[in-house]
């Protein structure tokens, strides 16, 4: 079976929808209202965190009330241009009954801000004017940037179902395929999503699928089975074996992503290898390894990838000659995968800005992060007014006077004069 | 309430009102009066006035609405042979409406674009000389191939001399209203070494704290504009720690986006400035070479760059035991 239980098992009415009972019924209020001709708000936003159920509860009642959903993705209403682009659909009556036109704007957290301030002044027209009813899905509806569409909304909060809401919409699906599975296991799996529906959903297919049994051994052998010791027992061969064929056999044995280890064993290597002259022979290799990755990236010849695995593996463990070992030291978690993760929001923001100070600068976005982000700091941490007046002279949404402030309060204090 | 960067609003508007680069500007100036202009490429150090003088040349020329007559790319945010496929191919072949029959393109930052795309340019800029001009800004001239340098006629800036980049900066100072101290003047010109640039920047950062400016003023702003610093990271592998090290580089790249060639360029200069004993110079250079053409081939910064932490660390451990 290629489809996932999430599609297949799709709720089919509003009552198969797990939790958020009021929720459900006030937005079914509000879509019934329409009937009566165009209420105050003309759009609903929907929000609460991924997996409760938002996206479903609209596509479900657009067909119980028998509704045409126009659904759009994120990229299509992303900028001003975009949203012109859609209005038109909007300002229309749907059909020769009126109002039989559902537009759903989905996940509408990536609008605006960094893109295009003039976004949400035009989906806020849209708000204004539409003659069908809109829903805009998001995780935060109390996020400023959707200050002024708010205005325009019925807002309406999705909470995170129960445990026990959860286990039964498992229990259901269980039923459909003809598991019997123990509560005890199927709570589990709720648990450890976090009450994210859609994920217990999927963990739920991985763990049974083909199944008729499920029970909490079943279960709980995904928790005990850590990734990181497979990882460990690798590194501890590598890094002290001295034995190039043990530390190969050991990467080839262990069936972990090679791309990960390699950030496993950069990272711990130093650690553990801590001569000058053997770490310079451990890093080279390294560096050798890094470059057979460079190849099979550019040119896919898989086949490189045993070369991959010897620089990595075997190079590193002849390079421990003259290192002493000096007890139990811990691994570690790749630290550059950590501040990749913890910076790209970061760096994102960053060439947006750098974007905006091209525009006005005759700089490049990269240079301008350089010679003139850092003096930008300097002033919006000093002087309010000025920033202010910078600002609005580069054009910068609040996100990126966040950046350049340092922190919130300052932040206001400049989005207070901005005004 | 109005703020603008003060690099910007005191950029100067005509050829006339650029101050050094003397004999350029005269130069320019006799393109702009006899409105024909050859090839160009400006190369020079950062804040010595290319960019300036290109769009000044464009003004003086073209008049009022001399916007629709240019185009300016950035090379380092737009390389690539796409865009001189794409971007500059058809600007440079629609032909200019008015009375001056070409238009003019302005590349800047013209050596960070890969050698193919300078190939690419070759090629359009022999084609379309009839409706558009280049003008290629670089810092060095020598990263720009051969054969476009033989297309162009070069011309070369040159830092800014103290008196002038005083001068320059009193008349923003007296503009803005700003109390400074003479000592102010020479700890930017200390810190700027002539990039004027930087000098206004560190200016109105330094403006921006509210005090009267002094060398103290000055310093701190400079201290907090870099605080990446390969120097540093240089230091801490070669006294021993190259964990340390590592973590200086890796805020460096992740943090603050420094290139890696600008830092491998750097480390460079360092090696051959430190007390390394001349062998062990040479063996450091063998190896930052290696690295810098694995990184123009798209290797890992970091990993790379690491390795070569590891030759640093090892250099400090031998030089300390008088190797």
């Amino acid at each position: 079976m290629s489809t996932t239980w999430t599609q297949k098992h799709k709720p089919q009415t509003l009552n198969e929808i797990v939790g958020n009972r009021e929720a459900k019924q006030q937005f079914l209020c509000w879509l019934k209202s329409w009937s009566k001709g165009i209420p105050k708000k003309r759009a609903a936003f929907l929000h609460g965190s991924p997996g409760v159920g938002k996206t479903v509860t609209v596509e479900t009642l657009a067909k119980e009330l028998n509704m045409e959903l126009v659904e759009k993705n994120a990229s299509d209403y992303r900028t001003a241009d975009a949203i012109k682009r859609f209005a038109g659909l909007a300002s229309q009556y749907a059909t020769l009954f009126g109002g039989n036109r559902l537009i759903l704007l989905d996940e509408v957290d990536g609008i605006a801000g960094k893109e295009d301030r003039g976004g949400v002044r035009e989906l806020t027209n849209v708000l204004k004017t539409t003659r069908s009813p809109v829903v805009l899905t998001a995780n935060d509806a109390y996020n400023p940037r959707f200050s002024t569409i708010r205005k325009y909304c019925l807002v309406i909060a999705f909470k995170k179902p129960t445990i026990r809401e959860g286990v039964s919409h498992l229990k259901r699906i269980c039923a459909k395929e003809g598991i019997a599975a123990d509560e005890e296991a199927l709570k589990f799996i709720v648990e450890r999503a976090g009450r994210d529906v859609r994920s217990a959903v999927n963990d739920l297919q991985a763990l049974a699928q083909g199944k008729t049994r499920l029970a909490m051994e079943d279960v709980a052998w995904l928790a005990g089975r850590d990734r990181k010791e497979v990882i460990f027992d690798v590194m501890r061969t590598i890094l002290y074996s001295r034995d190039s064929w043990e530390a190969k056999k050991a990467v080839s044995s262990a069936d972990v992503d090679p791309d990960m280890l390699f950030h496993w064993i950069y990272e711990n290597t130093p650690y553990h290898i801590t001569d000058p002259h053997d770490l310079v022979k451990a890093m080279d290799y390294l560096a050798l390894a890094d470059i057979y990755r460079k190849r099979i990236r550019d040119t896919q010849y898989w086949t490189l990838l045993k070369y991959v695995i010897d620089f990595m593996s075997s190079g590193v463990a002849v390079s421990r000659q003259r290192t002493k070992s000096s007890g139990w030291i811990p691994f570690r978690f790749p630290e550059k995968i950590r501040m990749l993760s913890r910076t790209k929001g970061e760096r994102a923001l960053q060439k947006s800005i750098g974007m905006k100070i091209w525009k006005r600068c005759h700089i490049s976005a990269t240079r301008s992060s350089k010679e003139v982000m850092p003096y930008l700091k300097i002033i919006f941490e000093n002087n309010p007014e000025m920033a202010a007046g910078l600002s609005n002279w580069l054009d910068l949404d609040e996100d990126m006077i966040e950046y350049l402030a340092g922190n919130k309060k300052q932040t206001k204090t400049i989005v207070a004069k901005l005004a | 309430m109005s703020y603008e960067m003060w690099a910007e609003k005191y950029r100067p508007k005509s050829l006339n009102k650029i101050i050094n680069q003397k004999e350029i500007v005269d130069r320019l100036q006799s393109f702009a009066k006899a409105k024909n202009v050859p090839h160009c490429i400006f190369a020079g150090p950062p804040g010595t006035g290319k960019t300036t003088a290109a769009l000044c040349l464009a003004r003086d020329m073209y008049g009022k609405g001399y916007r629709e007559h240019m185009m300016e790319l950035n090379a380092s945010d737009e390389r690539g042979i796409k865009i001189v496929r794409e971007t500059v191919k058809t600007f440079a072949r629609t032909r200019s409406i008015g009375e001056i029959p070409f238009k003019i393109l302005i590349l800047d930052e013209a050596d960070n674009m890969t050698s193919d795309a300078q190939q690419a340019l070759r090629r359009t800029m022999e084609r379309f000389t009839e409706t558009c001009r280049f003008i290629m800004i670089a810092n060095y001239s020598g990263k720009i191939i051969e054969p476009l340098q033989s297309r162009c006629a070069p011309f070369r800036f040159s830092y800014m001399s103290k008196e002038d980049q005083d001068r320059y900066l009193r008349n923003i100072i007296e503009k803005e209203g700003i109390k400074i101290l003479d000592e102010g003047y020479d700890a930017i010109f200390e810190v700027s070494e002539g990039d004027l640039r930087k000098a206004t920047n560190t200016l109105q950062a330094a403006a921006s704290m509210g005090k009267v400016i002094d060398t103290e003023t000055v310093y701190s702003v400079i201290g907090r504009a870099n605080p990446a610093d390969v120097n540093e990271m240089i230091k801490t592998a070669m006294k021993g720690d190259f964990l340390g090290a590592r973590k200086q580089l890796r805020e460096m790249i992740l943090k603050y986006g420094v290139a890696g060639s600008d830092i491998i360029k750097q480390i460079h200069t360092e090696i051959f400035r430190s007390m390394l004993p001349d062998s062990w110079k040479v063996t450091l250079s063998e190896a930052i070479g290696e690295i810098d053409f694995r990184l123009v081939q798209g290797a890992d910064v970091e990993v790379q760059l690491s390795a070569l932490l590891a030759r640093m660390t090892e250099a400090g451990q031998e030089l300390k035991r008088g190797g």
